[in-house]
């Protein structure tokens, strides 16, 4: 079990930045998962971090020790591929001893140790098929038994559910994290998909063209977003971002481009325009007064909760979600945007902190 | 022709057939003859004690031709000639064109395209036209390794059998060589064509698992190529099988005649041609290609279709 | 070792590619360009200047093309291609697609007939059609036009190039059909009936639709049967070696002729050059026009 850190990493192909200064430390035994939209350099990183890349700048440490040089087999990783790279002309059992098979370990041993990690797959009954005879999820196992068995300092995961449909990933999401128990080992495990960094992550790392947008803990993210990427790239529905301004008359007032007033818990000193004001969709309540009137577009009703999607003058469609279930007609409703759950976004994005004197 | 009608619902078990079945039917018989009408006579011919160059039905049927080839110095010569020859060409192609179409699949060097467009220029270099400057070519490189054989060996009949195997004009190395180079643009082509669509993930496994190059190549590349490497070497197989020009040019020696030109000599004989030996020759010599055809088949399409894009 | 896990591997392939392009390299890139020197020399096997052979400029070129001999083997090999690769072999070849792919009995056994001249060496491909155009009233194709009352004829001496047309005609119709074929099986079912239900005739969906669509496949069809029926030489010459009187005496057997048989290397360089040049014309026209994928 091994200690990451990343150190100002940069990646640049000919004049094509990729991977622009990226700093974090995965601890040892963490399950850190690098999230982002496709191209933001996630996958390039993985592939750094495992040595199949080389690191332009910057450094990295395994285990304290400087590793950019370090050829990939030396580095004490496994890596668990999208595609999972089964050899299709081997056995399971063969795939999942190659890398043993490979340094010459004793035959017996090598058995002793496929069957080890194929017990805790539940793949002892697949040893002797071949991957073609094997469903989507099964070869999925037996990519994470292969990279198990060579009991590595290090498990890289890159997008390795995406292949699967959304049952077994809901499936998958509970056997690694029970593997990760299991064994404890240093997981970095990069994806597109943020539900699975929600509830897999102990430390997400959002990453946006080669950037890192924000680094922490799942909850973190999710309640105090650094900056509106992270606010609509975490959690689903999206957290709503409604345009406006503060003017300095009234500090504590956020004055929407439809005309709404959404009065804030803080003053906002030296604010001015193009700010956004952000609140997520469980958070928005249906008031009694008419300050917040909304125009009803669609509403979803899925039993437990409800969906509502509602337009005020040409702005654009905000979504509340409301608990249990409503049997709203199209119409008008009226809208509370409780103050302590807003989030004030500035020009760039970035969050906006009440100044302070 | 009613390219349409293709999708109509098969007349199934209809008796009488349509007008538009008939026709096609005819048509395709009518063609299929005009391919098969000249194979007839080779091989009635070959069973036919009394063959001559006409087409004729036997009055006796016996395989005393084809024993007799094998009893025939210069046919076995021949065939064995050939086997060898071509057998050392395809495989040297392939060896060369798998390594080098993995290479060409993997590289990302600057002049990766050029590389490419020009292996296309080189596939269309006509033969004929080499035939001048590979004769110098193999005259030059001749030279050279007879005078190393002469250096090295001082036995005259060592010296003899060595030139015969490795020397480029009138010499099996030679021959075996440039029908090897021949084949490499279309062997490296479907090998390269064929890795590109190897996701390169079973390499990089290997690697952070620590294979060495030669691990890798011959526990995981070779296993995944071989439907790649049975197109290449069908198709190397056939050309090269089949090639009439380049033993033309560089064999003269009887020892070293292929069965190509061994059928084109006994044709050109002054006295009396032995239709029966020939005809049976002509069998023999067709049944590998015909064989390693019908295998290559499926190949075919697969091979050009991806150069169909528009 | 400094050298990154990029470095080395980009390394290993340049390693890997290099016998290939070695070995295509001596005996078919040096030798295209080597003929262009030759060409400008009067080298020969017999004779003076096979001893020393001495730099002639362009005087081998100036008598080639003074050489109507020569302009009559561009002219074969122009009518031999057309009438073989572009006509022969692409029409009967499109028919037989079109007839396989109808609900009918024994594709099986008619699309292998008609693959077998395809799949036989070219020497016994000659040697078949020798006995076919056999002269007397015995040669198999005179008996065959007896039938429709026609005196037999001296097939290779008085039809000389439509006697080899129609051989490497015959030889080649599996190509383009198995080409065809599949170009043909790729256009979607849906587009038919799409057709149909616009009320488009058969002739006009045959028109507009299916011929539009195959167009990258013939186009290819074209190039490749172009390019390999320049290059024929065995075939041509088994039939016929040339003659009679040259009238089928394509490049490569003129090629041949020039330097092995007058032994005039020199020359019979300057006329490979010229071929040369014509295939390399021909090949970076398709691939630019279309594209080539690579």
């Amino acid at each position: 079990m091994a200690k990451i850190e990343l150190i100002d990493i940069k990646k640049q192909y000919g004049d094509t930045k990729i991977v622009k200064g990226v700093t974090f430390t995965v601890e040892d035994g963490e399950f850190a998962v690098v999230v982002g939209p496709s191209g933001c350099g996630k996958s390039t990183l993985l592939r750094m971090i495992a040595g199949l890349e080389d690191i332009t700048s910057g450094e990295l440490r395994i285990d304290g020790k400087v590793a950019n040089q370090v050829s990939p087999d030396k580095r004490g990783i496994a890596m668990v591929f999208q595609s999972y790279a089964l050899y299709p002309h081997l056995t399971v059992a063969e795939n999942i001893g190659f890398a043993l098979t490979l340094k010459k370990h004793d035959k017996a041993e090598v058995a002793q140790r496929v069957k080890e990690a194929a017990k805790m797959l539940q793949l002892e009954d697949l040893l002797q098929r071949k991957p073609a005879e094997l469903s989507g999820g099964q070869r999925q196992r037996v990519a994470i038994g292969r990279a198990i068995v060579k009991r590595p300092k290090v498990i890289l995961f890159d997008e390795p559910l995406s292949n699967l449909d959304a049952k077994l990933r809901v499936q998958m999401r509970a056997e690694l994290q029970r593997l990760h128990k299991e064994f404890g080992s240093t997981i970095v495990y990069v994806t597109h998909d943020q539900v699975e960094a929600m509830t897999m992550a102990e430390k997400i790392v959002v990453l946006n063209q080669g950037h890192i947008s924000q680094l922490g803990q799942p909850m973190d993210l999710y309640q105090q977003p650094q900056n509106t990427f992270v606010a609509e790239f975490i959690g689903i529905p999206k957290m709503n971002l409604l345009d406006g301004e503060i003017s300095q008359d009234e500090p504590d007032v956020f004055v929407c481009s439809n005309g709404l007033r959404i009065p804030l818990a803080v003053s906002y000193q030296g604010a001015s325009g193009g700010l956004k004001l952000g609140i997520r969709p469980e958070h928005i309540e249906l008031a009694d007064n008419d300050n917040g009137q909304y125009d009803v577009k669609i509403v979803e009703r899925l039993g437990i909760e409800t969906y509502l999607h509602l337009q005020r003058a040409d702005d654009e469609v905000i979504v509340v979600r409301l608990e249990g279930d409503h049997n709203l007609d199209a119409g008008q409703v009226n809208l509370h945007f409780p103050s302590d759950k807003c989030r004030l976004f500035d020009e760039v994005g970035q969050v906006l902190l009440p100044s302070t004197h | 022709m009613t390219l349409a009608s293709n999708t109509v619902a098969s007349t199934g078990t209809n008796q009488k057939m349509t007008k538009s079945q008939f026709k096609t039917y005819l048509t395709l018989i009518l063609i299929s003859l005009y391919c098969m009408v000249p194979f007839i006579w080779v091989v009635l011919a070959s069973v036919d004690p009394k063959a001559s160059q006409f087409l004729r039905i036997p009055e006796s049927v016996s395989m005393e031709h084809y024993w007799n080839l094998f009893a025939n110095q210069s046919g076995l010569r021949w065939i064995l000639n050939s086997i060898v020859i071509n057998v050392s060409a395809t495989i040297i192609a392939l060896v060369f064109a798998g390594f080098g179409g993995y290479a060409i699949s993997r590289t990302k060097a600057w002049w990766k395209l050029p590389l490419l467009y020009a292996i296309i220029l080189v596939r269309i270099v006509p033969p004929p036209a080499l035939i001048v400057p590979v004769y110098k070519v193999m005259l030059t490189l001749n030279d050279w390794v007879n005078a190393l054989i002469n250096a090295v060996f001082t036995d005259v009949a060592t010296q003899q059998t060595m030139s015969r195997a490795f020397s480029f004009v009138d010499g099996y190395l030679g021959l075996i060589l440039i029908l090897a180079a021949m084949q490499l643009p279309l062997a490296i082509w479907i090998m390269k064509t064929f890795f590109d669509a190897i996701p390169i993930d079973y390499e990089e496994s290997a690697a952070i698992d620590g294979a060495t190059q030669w691990q890798t190549v011959r526990k995981v590349l070779i296993p995944l190529a071989m439907p790649g490497f049975a197109a290449a070497g069908l198709f190397a197989f056939i050309n090269a099988w089949g090639d009439f020009l380049m033993p033309l040019m560089f064999t003269s020696s009887p020892e070293l005649q292929t069965l190509p030109l061994g059928l084109f000599r006994a044709f050109l004989r002054v006295d009396a041609i032995d239709y029966g030996f020939l005809t049976a020759l002509a069998v023999i010599y067709t049944l590998p290609a015909v064989i390693a055809f019908s295998f290559a088949r499926k190949f075919l399409t697969q091979t050009f279709s991806g150069g169909v894009k528009g | 070792m400094q050298l990154t896990y990029e470095r080395r591997k980009q390394l290993t392939y340049r390693f890997m590619m290099t016998p290939a392009l070695l070995l295509m390299f001596i005996f078919i890139v040096f030798p295209a360009f080597y003929a262009f020197s030759l060409s400008l020399t009067n080298e020969a096997l017999l004779g003076f200047a096979a001893k020393e052979s001495s730099y002639v400029g362009l005087s081998n070129f100036e008598r080639l093309f003074d050489d109507p001999l020569f302009w009559n083997s561009l002219k074969v090999t122009l009518l031999f291609v057309i009438g073989s690769a572009v006509i022969g072999q692409f029409l009967l070849g499109f028919l037989s697609a079109v007839l396989l792919l109808r609900p009918i009995r024994f594709k099986a056994m008619f699309n292998a007939m008609i693959c077998l001249p395809n799949a036989v060496p070219e020497m016994v491909v000659g040697f078949l059609w020798i006995s076919m155009y056999a002269s007397g009233e015995y040669g198999t194709l005179n008996r065959i036009v007896a039938w429709f009352g026609v005196d037999p004829q001296q097939w290779l001496y008085s039809f000389p190039l439509i006697a080899i047309i129609i051989v490497n005609t015959w030889r080649g119709v599996a190509f383009a059909m198995i080409l065809l074929t599949s170009g043909l099986s790729s256009i979607p079912k849906d587009i038919y009936e799409a057709a149909r239900i616009d009320g488009a005739t058969d002739r006009q969906i045959f028109w507009r639709i299916t011929i539009p669509m195959l167009m990258p496949t013939i186009f290819l069809y074209m190039f490749v049967s172009t390019v390999t029926t320049f290059a024929i030489f065995g075939l041509v010459y088994t039939l016929s070696r040339g003659g009679p009187a040259n009238s089928t005496e394509i490049l490569g057997i003129y090629i041949y002729n020039q330097s092995f048989t007058a032994f005039q290397l020199g020359y019979g360089a300057s006329v490979a050059v010229i071929s040369l040049v014509v295939s390399m014309l021909i090949g970076v026209f398709y691939v630019r026009m279309f594209k080539v994928e690579v």
